[in-house]
């Protein structure tokens, strides 16, 4: 075992934040040069276990790198291993973990939750004492939301722009691979090599790379920003609308031009309409796993139904959960009414914040409506109310724009607060000059 | 839909495409038959792979869609179809539904009745489940993955076919269209039919068969099966909306399951493939390498002046076609398909070949069929030259000058080559003086052989007369 991997180790014995790790990461030339990266968990690592959180890909080495691996073991990154998160992505607090994982504990408090889904991506950027990008996703808010609980930056770039190839699917039209680190210079290092065209991903976008690192010194005098005025109401902490209000502030003091925006029919619809659509999509997903070429297998007995129900039955509560009404809403009768509804919604709410981003450059909200909660308090949680706590990162996940979750300082229990910077589609540079500033 | 014949047939036909690799992948789609190697982890569905469309696909299928001139879609989106089963990769399989490629062509059978179809889509091919010791007697299953994910068309007619023997003749129009157009190939792509079948007698309840492989095997799988629900309404059981597989070795079909909707796969579009725009320009430069079709080519040829039977046959083989087409312009068209209809079938059968495996072009014919024409050669000299074409290629003049082939004659010649026949076969005389005229053609026989076949029967005839 080499230095790093023992660095590694010592911290997730008390985090539990990695699934698999390295014994012996080694480094090789280019920009990422000593620098270690984590990589959650979904993303296929070539030979190196991964199971997207999930038990029932146990013992699966892909046989392939995902093209962000590809494009990061080019620029000499060491890979330490592999982040915990929900299982295929499905939550919000990485509890939701596959049977015989642990759940990865906050750095800042152990008591609570580091978020989810990347919750493992965001623990580790925020405990590593050595130089650490993590490779994260996001399907709904699964890289600003761990990001805000665990005080990083998390950066979700548009729909498209990073490849997804290698990505294990939850919701193909809405996954993203994005980073977290501790600094802007890090969070643009990185999506100067991940991103771009891959022929690969039929969804990738044929869009040059621009040069992120000069973006993040540029002025921010009359840059437009958009206040999500119903994002600090009803429902959000207080300490966090009062955290995120400062944040606002010191960007009007560098010359940003504040205007409240609203978005009826995000704010409405977002949360019904983001989880039906993932939903339909993740049940199709997930109905490969059936044990029969790759991952656990059980006895083979009985028919191949049988045989696939007993394989299948391994998944979690919520992976069977969210298989069972995603396929419902795409069942004949019902399809019309929610699957296609959905997509027609989706339509809408692409075009409310196209129009919004005619008025301003960037949206603003808290990346969460509270901070990380206890162990304790999301077991009293329904499902519902797991679902809601993405009521802020649904949007610019289900329109494919991109995000970031900047700290904008601690709650009086010195609990981290998270800052939503929404920008237009392909517009990355402006959330690294805004993002940059705070 | 308001029926009135006795039977009525509907097709959907799945017709593999000749691309090189499959349709979501660079694996290729035929070669080695170990089992699972012409695979990689996107036709394997691992986890975190991504398809991406074979365009040569998307062209096969515009050219099947403009030859049936059905109405082609603004834009190709795939569909995820999901069910069980152990031969999806994926647990679905990327098609296509709400928007299929092309909808509302038409294809004419040979007597002129047109069928009308519904539908032509693009869809992935599952693997192949192999059953080692027949699907009754095997307790257990191989799946080989090779073929998953090979390129399929699926076309879908409306139920107008009345009898077997129509799904047989709409079967094989449709494989003369295929390979005109060459995106199929009859030696190495698979064409499977499913076929709903529904009778008067039970008020028309529809029963698919499916597995149906050939035209050949259509006509038996659907007498089969008309026969097997005559039986049944006659004994007063009831048919039951049901899929049934036909199972080519007994000749007999056995029911799989009872028939799902369309609706009931949950179709949802496929998130990993963005839509593609069929643009005018892309539909144009596909019509632009558009062949002539069988159809068209048949009427050009009877107008030509052979009859509309041999424009028919000769128009069926597109290689055939293209030679008769070449060759007529320069010789006899009547000469020219006779020879093309008869005389190369004939030949090529023998040496078991297609003509483009031979030596045999459009200018060997020519020649040959000039030379013909002109009583330079006999048709018998004629034919041993096309049966050494097939495998060497000749220069013709050349050949007939070096092998001495040209049709004798000089009368004094064969006159010598008569006297000597006659001599040869005194009781054939004998019987001829005795007015037997048939025993003539003994001696003629006898005079082509010692000619080695250069003399013109006819002339031979003439000169045995006058010597007797």
């Amino acid at each position: 075992m080499n230095k790093r991997a023992e660095q590694v180790k010592k911290i997730n014995k008390e985090l539990n934040l990695f699934n698999e790790i390295d014994d012996a990461p080694t480094s090789g030339s280019g920009k990422l040069k000593d620098i270690a990266v984590s990589v959650k968990d979904c993303i296929c690592v070539k030979d190196m276990e991964s199971r997207a959180g999930s038990a029932i890909l146990e013992g699966y080495k892909p046989v392939f790198d995902a093209t962000v691996i590809e494009k990061i073991r080019k620029e000499g990154a060491a890979i330490i291993g592999k982040t915990a998160q929900d299982a295929f992505g499905f939550g919000s607090f990485s509890v939701n973990v596959g049977k015989g994982m642990h759940i990865p504990k906050n750095p800042v408090d152990k008591t609570r939750s580091c978020g989810g889904s990347s919750g493992g991506a965001a623990g580790i950027t925020k405990a590593a004492d050595f130089p650490h990008i993590a490779l994260a996703e996001s399907t709904g808010g699964s890289i600003v939301g761990p990001a805000s609980f665990c005080g990083v930056i998390g950066f979700c770039p548009t729909y498209g722009r990073v490849s997804r190839y290698g990505l294990m699917d939850y919701a193909n039209s809405l996954d993203k691979i994005g980073p977290m680190a501790k600094t802007m210079e890090e969070i643009a290092l990185m999506m100067e090599i991940i991103a771009g065209y891959d022929d690969k991903d039929s969804t990738s976008l044929d869009e040059p790379v621009p040069d992120y690192t000069k973006a993040l010194n540029k002025s921010i005098k009359g840059l437009r920003v958009g206040i999500l005025k119903n994002s600090f109401g009803q429902g959000v902490d207080i300490q966090v609308a009062e955290k995120v209000a400062d944040g606002i502030q010191k960007l009007e003091d560098q010359g940003a031009l504040l205007q409240d925006i609203k978005l009826p029919i995000t704010e409405k619809y977002g949360v019904a309409c983001y989880y039906l659509i993932a939903m339909a999509e993740a049940s199709t997903n997930l109905a490969k796993y059936s044990g029969l070429r790759y991952g656990k297998q059980e006895k083979i007995d009985g028919t191949f139904n049988e045989y696939f129900k007993n394989t299948r039955a391994i998944f979690n509560d919520e992976s069977k959960r969210r298989i069972i009404i995603g396929t419902f809403v795409r069942m004949a009768g019902f399809r019309d009414a929610y699957y296609i509804k959905a997509t027609k919604v989706r339509t809408k709410i692409i075009d409310e914040y196209k129009k919004a981003f005619k008025k301003v450059d960037v949206l603003v909200s808290p990346t969460m409506p509270f901070v990380a909660p206890k162990f304790s308090e999301i077991k009293k949680l329904t499902p519902m109310q797991h679902y809601m706590a993405d009521i802020m990162t649904v949007g610019p996940n289900l329109a494919g724009l991109p995000h970031i979750s900047i700290p904008v300082g601690n709650n009086k229990e010195n609990l981290p607060v998270g800052m939503l910077l929404i920008a237009d589609h392909l517009k990355e540079e402006t959330l690294m000059q805004v993002g940059n500033k705070l | 839909m308001n029926f009135t014949t006795d039977v009525v047939i509907g097709l959907e036909v799945h017709i593999e495409l000749k691309t090189n690799t499959k349709l979501f992948c660079g694996c290729s789609r035929i070669g080695s038959q170990e089992p699972n190697s012409r695979t990689c982890e996107i036709c394997l569905g691992h986890p975190g792979s991504k398809p991406v469309v074979n365009k040569k696909a998307i062209d096969f299928a515009l050219k099947l869609a403009l030859a049936t001139k059905s109405k082609i879609a603004s834009n190709l989106i795939f569909s995820r179809k999901s069910y069980f089963y152990p031969d999806l990769s994926k647990n679905y399989q990327i098609s296509q539904y709400e928007l299929p490629l092309a909808e509302s062509g038409q294809l004419t059978l040979s007597d002129g009745k047109k069928i009308n179809l519904t539908r032509i889509h693009l869809e992935e091919d599952p693997a192949s489940l192999v059953h080692p010791s027949g699907i009754a007697a095997s307790n257990y299953v191989l799946i080989d993955y090779n073929r998953s994910g090979n390129p399929l068309v699926e076309l879908v007619t409306k139920p107008e076919m009345t009898s077997p023997g129509e799904a047989r003749n709409f079967m094989k129009q449709l494989i003369t269209i295929l390979e005109y157009l060459e995106i199929f190939d009859s030696n190495e792509c698979i064409i499977k039919a499913d076929a709903n079948v529904s009778i008067k007698e039970s008020d028309y309840q529809r029963v698919e068969v499916k597995n149906i492989t050939g035209f050949k095997e259509i006509e038996r799988a659907l007498r089969y099966e008309v026969a097997r629900q005559k039986t049944a309404v006659k004994e007063n059981e009831k048919i039951q909306a049901e899929t049934r597989s036909w199972d080519a070795d007994s000749g007999t079909s056995t029911p799989l399951r009872l028939k799902e909707s369309e609706e009931e796969y949950g179709y949802i579009i496929d998130p990993d493939l963005v839509q593609i725009e069929l643009t005018k320009e892309w539909i144009k430069s596909i019509e632009s390498e558009m062949p002539e079709l069988a159809h068209e080519k048949s009427k050009k040829f009877s107008e030509q002046g052979i009859s509309e039977e041999m424009a028919t046959i000769i128009s069926k083989d597109k290689a055939l076609a293209e030679l008769y087409e070449a060759v007529s312009k320069k010789v006899d068209p009547e000469l020219a398909a006779k020879w093309i209809r008869r005389e190369l079938p004939r030949v090529l059968k023998y040496a078991k070949k297609k003509l483009e495996d031979t030596e045999i072009k459009d200018h060997h014919l020519i020649d040959l069929l000039k030379l013909i024409k002109a009583s330079k050669i006999t048709e018998t000299v004629g034919q041993k030259i096309l049966e050494t074409l097939v495998h060497t290629n000749l220069d013709i003049k050349e050949y007939i000058k070096a092998e001495k082939l040209e049709t004798v004659a000089d009368t004094n010649e064969l006159e010598i080559h008569c006297k000597a026949a006659i001599k040869e076969a005194p009781q054939a005389v004998e019987d001829y003086k005795a007015g037997n005229e048939k025993s003539l053609n003994f001696i003629v026989g006898l005079v082509m052989r010692a000619t080695k076949g250069k003399a013109s029967p006819p002339e031979v005839l003439a000169v045995l007369k006058k010597l007797l």
